[in-house]
């Protein structure tokens, strides 16, 4: 079996709307169908990736499947470009700090020569 | 989607499938679902009746004047929403298909144009609403998502009915 974790859940822009869909509220697996051009065949293999993924959760509910989204297993989906969005602030701030350094030593560069006149 | 046939027939068998109507087309209509923690015949009701439709329909803030709701194939629907700056907005729309506790469609005859279907499906002690707006083309599509922001229309129209659905039921609790 391929990996199954919170990256291959939103590997699929299908399953990526699907998360979307979900995340108003719990669904049954008609509800998410309609939304498609898929087949219900096709819909309901993205269902059971994102249940194996651990971002959905199906329970029935009389005759019909309910599909409810478990939102949590998204963080790590987040703090995974936070660290970039990290590693970005943090050449920001170097460049901001050599910008700074530049600019003095030119400021005292200035005013060594105008202390020269 | 590469292949175009196979994608009618795809759709075609889910249609008989799902015995009720047309598909969605993400390119040119929007679509939103949600549980309502009500049984069908109040969720209907709250959808039909005008004096309740008038406390939910629009967008945060708005209020409506509903001179006329005739819920029956031909029947005319004139609702006006108030925006809280004032502005009046004017909806015509014409009911195309009733079936009791199971589906409305309608046509918005006022621009922007386009046939919503909304679909109930009972599920006990609550019931699912499935809503959805169809365009003539993607350019409108897009047009009335950057001009009335209906995609964030569609989502709050169902919020707030979830939530008057759910005061009335705490209210005969």
């Amino acid at each position: 079996m391929s990996r199954r974790d919170v990256f291959q859940a939103i590997a699929d822009p299908s399953r990526r709307d699907i998360i979307e869909l979900l995340s108003e509220g719990p669904l049954t697996v008609n509800a998410v169908a309609r939304q498609f051009k898929l087949t219900r065949q096709a819909v309901s293999l993205h269902l059971k990736v994102l249940c194996e993924c651990g971002v959905v959760h199906m329970h029935r509910q009389g005759r019909e499947r309910i599909c409810v989204a478990r939102l949590e297993p998204m963080q790590q989906a987040a703090q995974w470009m936070q660290r970039f969005h990290s590693r970005w602030e943090q050449s920001m701030d170097k460049l901001d700090r050599y910008l700074y350094q530049l600019q003095t030593q030119e400021d005292k560069h200035g005013e060594s020569k105008s202390s020269e006149q | 989607m590469a292949n175009p046939n196979l994608q009618s027939s795809e759709s075609q068998g889910m249609n008989t499938e799902n015995n009720s109507g047309h598909l969605a087309d993400p390119a040119t209509s929007l679509y939103g679902a949600r549980i309502l923690q009500a049984p069908v015949e109040l969720v209907w009701r709250v959808w039909t009746d005008p004096e309740h439709v008038a406390r939910w329909w629009g967008p945060e803030g708005f209020t409506n004047t509903i001179s006329r709701m005739d819920v029956e194939p031909g029947g005319h629907w004139q609702l006006v929403m108030h925006g809280p700056d004032g502005t009046d907005y004017k909806n015509h729309s014409v009911f195309v298909d009733i079936e009791t506790h199971k589906r409305i469609v309608f046509d918005h005859v006022s621009g922007p144009v386009f046939r919503a279907t909304i679909e109930f499906q009972d599920l006990g002690r609550t019931t699912e609403i499935r809503w959805t707006m169809q365009f003539k083309s993607p350019e409108q599509l897009r047009e009335v998502i950057n001009v009335f922001k209906a995609d964030i229309g569609l989502q709050q129209n169902l919020d707030k009915m979830s939530l008057y659905l759910s005061e009335l039921m705490r209210a005969s609790a």
